[in-house]
C-alpha cells in the first residue's frame, strides 16, 4: 500500500538529465532515505517532491491524489532544509506557530500545539529566543518542530544533519528516528553520509548520475550491493577482480591472480570475468601459513574500538579491520595470514567497468 | 582587533579633525550675539535662531524640503523594492540595461540633470510644479535606494521564503511576513539616504525649483550670494541637529552597520 508515489519521475534541465526514471513508493509511516554523492539528483528529486523545481515528466501521487503540478503551498509538506531556513526576526515559538497561523488555527489551540512540538525536540524553555541565539542542534530543532507542528503526510528532510559536528550529528541521528517514530510521520530524508542514512532508515534509495541503482532495506544494501560503485560508495571494500575456472550447482571457483577461490553462486559460466566483494571485517587474520592467501601487515590505523590493516600479498593491498579486543595489534612488517569463508563473498558480474570511481571521486 | 601605531593614531585625529571641525565652528557660530559671521567670545545668543523663524521664507522652504524628501524618498523606496527584486533575482531580457539606467544618475553631473529637468519642464508645461520637483528627486535618490536593496537581497537565503511558502503561506503573505521584514535594514537605509540626499540637493534644485517651491539649500544659497550672516549658520545647525538625530534614532532601531553595510 503506497502513500506517496513517484513514478518516472524525470527532471531536466537544458539538455542534461537531471533525474530520470525515479520510481519510488512510501509506505505510511515509513523512513526512506535518498543517498548518492553530491550531483546524483537527489535534492532535485526532494525539491519536485516539495514543488520547488517543476517536474519535466512522471507524476507524484501523495494518498492517491496527483500533486505533480500542485503549488508548494497547496501541498501541506512539512520541510527542513539543510540552512534551516528560520524566520530570523520571529521568536521560536513565532517561527513554529507559523504554519498554524497559515492554516487558521485558532489561537488557543495554536498556543497548545506549539508547545507541544517545542517539548518534542526539547525546546519548551526556549520559546521566547530569536533563531540568532540558539547552537545549531538547536535550530535543526526549531526547523523540525516547525515542519511536524502542521502534522504534514509527508516530512521531507535536505540533510538535515550536515552542519552539525559528528558527536551533535550521532545523538541528533538517534533523536530524529525516536521523534518520526513518535508521530509516525512518512518521512523522505536525503543525505550524502551513508552512516546516517544506514542508521535511521527503514529503506535506502541508493542514486547515481540521477537514477537509482538500488532500493532497499540498509542491511542489505551493506551486504548485497548491487553495483561495485554501491559496494565502494557504501563503506569500505575489497574489490577483487578474477575470472571463473569452473562452474557447479551453487558454487563456482574463482581464478584470482591464479589462485582458486571458492564462491557461492548460480548460473557461472567458465571464464566470466566477476569481480568479488569483501568487507574488510570480513576478512580475518590468521597466522603465517594458514588462510586463503598470504600476506605482510603494511600498515595500520587506529579507529578506536577497531584496528584498520593495510596487507600486501599476491592480490594487492586488502583491507582487513580486527576488533579491538584488548590483545596488543600486529606490527607493521608482520607476515600474516588472510582467511575468509566463501559465504561472506559478494559476487559482481561482468568484472571491473573501464572508468571505474575512485574513492576520491566519490567524497 | 589590531592596534594602531602612533603614526596611524595621529592620522585618524586629523581626518576626523578636519570632518568634523568645520560642523562645529559653524554650529558654534550659530549662537553668537554679533552681526558678523564670528565665534561667540562675549557670550551666548539665541538671536540668530530666532531671526530664522522670524523670516517666513526660510520657514517655507524648510517645510517644502522637508515635505519633498519625504515624498521623493518614500516613492523611491515604493519603486525600488520590486525593481531591485526583479534584477537581483530574476534573469529577464534588458535586466543589465535596466540595472545600469537605475544607477545612472550617479554618474550625471546634477548641473547637467538640472538644465535637462528645465527643459522638460517646460516642454511638458509644469515649471514650478511640486510634484515634477518630486519626480526629479526621485530619479536622482534611487541610485542610492537600489545599491543598499540589491546588497540586502543578494544576501538573502531563498529557502526561508521556500519554507514559508511549504508552511502554506500565499505569495502575498510570503512577501509581508518574511521577505519584507528580512531586507528591512536595507530599505530603511536606502530610505534615510535618499532622505538626506534630497533634503540638501542644491545644484539642480537651483534650476527647477519656482518661488513657491524653493527648498531650503537654494534659499540659503541665494540669501547668501547677497549676504553673509550668522543666520546662515543658524540654519546649517538645525540642519545638522535634525540629521543627527535621524542619525541616531536609526543607529538605536537597527545598529547603523546593519543598514549601511547590509549585515544581517
Amino acid at each position: 500500500m503506497s502513500f506517496l508515489e513517484l513514478r518516472n519521475v524525470m527532471k531536466r534541465y537544458g539538455s542534461l538529465d537531471a533525474v530520470r526514471d525515479f520510481t519510488l513508493s512510501v509506505k505510511r509511516g515509513e523512513f526512506v532515505s535518498l543517498l548518492g554523492p553530491s550531483g546524483c539528483g537527489k535534492t532535485t528529486t526532494l525539491q519536485m517532491i516539495a514543488g520547488f523545481v517543476e517536474v519535466t515528466a512522471g507524476t507524484i501521487q501523495l494518498d492517491g491524489r496527483d500533486i505533480t503540478r500542485a503549488k508548494p503551498n497547496s501541498r501541506g509538506l512539512g520541510i527542513v532544509f539543510q540552512s534551516y531556513a528560520l524566520f530570523p526576526h520571529m521568536t521560536v515559538a513565532d517561527n513554529v506557530s507559523f504554519g498554524l497561523e497559515m492554516r487558521r488555527v485558532p489561537k488557543a489551540e495554536r498556543a497548545a500545539r506549539v508547545e507541544e512540538a517545542l517539548a518534542l525536540v526539547h525546546l519548551d524553555k526556549y520559546a521566547g529566543r530569536y533563531p540568532r541565539e540558539l547552537s545549531g542542534g538547536q535550530r535543526q530543532r526549531v526547523a523540525l518542530a516547525r515542519a511536524i507542528v502542521i502534522r504534514p503526510p509527508v516530512l521531507l528532510l535536505d540533510e538535515p544533519l550536515s552542519n552539525l559536528d559528528a558527536k551533535l550529528r550521532e545523538a541528533m541521528q538517534f533523536e530524529l528516528r525516536d521523534i518520526q517514530r513518535k508521530v509516525g510521520t512518512t518521512t523522505v530524508m536525503v543525505t550524502h553520509d551513508q552512516a546516517e542514512a544506514f542508521s535511521i532508515s527503514d529503506r535506502v534509495v541508493v542514486m547515481e548520475a540521477g537514477r537509482i541503482t538500488q532500493i532497499d532495506q540498509p542491511y542489505r544494501i551493506y551486504e548485497h550491493p548491487e553495483t561495485e560503485f554501491i559496494s565502494r560508495f557504501v563503506g569500505k571494500t575489497n574489490l577483487l577482480p578474477g575470472t571463473v575456472t569452473a562452474s557447479a550447482d551453487g558454487g563456482a571457483t574463482v581464478s584470482l591472480a591464479g589462485i582458486p577461490v571458492p564462491v557461492h553462486g548460480d548460473g557461472l559460466g567458465g571464464g566470466e570475468a566477476v569481480v568479488l566483494c569483501i568487507r574488510p571485517e570480513k576478512l580475518r587474520l590468521t597466522a603465517p601459513g594458514q588462510g586463503r592467501v598470504p600476506g605482510q601487515v603494511s600498515d595500520r590505523f587506529f579507529l578506536g574500538s577497531q584496528w584498520l590493516y593495510h596487507v600486501d600479498g599476491p592480490l594487492g593491498t586488502l583491507m582487513a579491520v580486527s576488533p579491538n579486543d584488548g590483545e596488543p595489534p600486529l606490527e607493521p612488517g608482520a607476515p600474516v595470514g588472510v582467511d575468509w569463508s566463501p559465504r561472506v563473498v559478494r559476487l559482481l558480474r561482468g568484472g571491473l567497468p573501464a572508468s571505474a570511481p575512485t574513492l576520491e571521486e566519490l567524497e | 582587533m589590531a592596534r594602531n601605531g602612533p603614526v596611524a593614531l595621529i592620522f585618524h585625529t586629523l581626518v576626523v579633525l578636519f570632518m568634523l571641525a568645520p560642523l562645529a565652528i559653524v554650529c558654534l557660530v550659530a549662537f553668537t550675539p554679533e552681526n558678523t559671521l564670528s565665534l561667540p567670545t562675549r557670550g551666548v545668543s539665541l538671536r540668530w535662531f530666532q531671526a530664522v523663524f522670524a523670516h517666513p521664507d526660510f520657514v517655507q522652504s524648510f517645510w517644502n524640503s522637508l515635505w519633498l524628501a519625504l515624498l521623493a524618498a518614500t516613492l523611491s523606496v515604493v519603486a525600488a523594492v520590486p525593481a531591485a527584486i526583479a534584477i537581483t533575482r530574476y534573469e529577464f531580457r534588458g535586466r543589465e540595461f535596466l540595472n545600469a539606467l537605475f544607477l545612472s544618475p550617479l554618474i550625471i553631473p546634477h548641473l547637467v540633470l538640472g538644465v535637462a529637468m528645465l527643459r522638460l519642464f517646460a516642454l511638458v508645461g509644469a515649471t514650478g510644479s511640486f510634484g515634477w520637483l518630486v519626480a526629479s528627486h526621485v530619479v536622482i535618490v534611487t541610485p542610492y535606494v537600489m545599491r543598499l536593496l540589491i546588497a540586502a537581497i543578494s544576501g538573502f537565503d531563498r529557502s526561508v521564503e521556500q519554507a514559508a511558502y511549504s508552511l502554506g503561506a500565499s505569495d502575498a503573505t510570503v512577501f509581508r511576513r518574511v521577505t519584507l521584514p528580512m531586507i528591512l535594514p536595507g530599505v530603511t537605509g536606502g530610505w534615510l539616504i535618499a532622505f538626506i540626499n534630497s533634503f540638501d540637493e542644491l545644484t539642480m534644485s537651483i534650476f527647477i525649483t519656482s518661488p513657491s517651491t524653493v527648498t531650503l539649500p537654494v534659499r540659503m544659497y541665494m540669501y547668501a550670494t547677497e549676504s553673509i550672516d550668522p543666520m546662515m549658520a543658524a540654519v546649517s545647525a538645525l540642519v545638522v541637529a535634525l540629521t543627527a538625530v535621524a542619525v541616531l534614532l536609526l543607529d538605536r532601531v537597527y545598529g547603523l552597520d546593519r543598514v549601511l553595510v547590509g549585515q544581517h
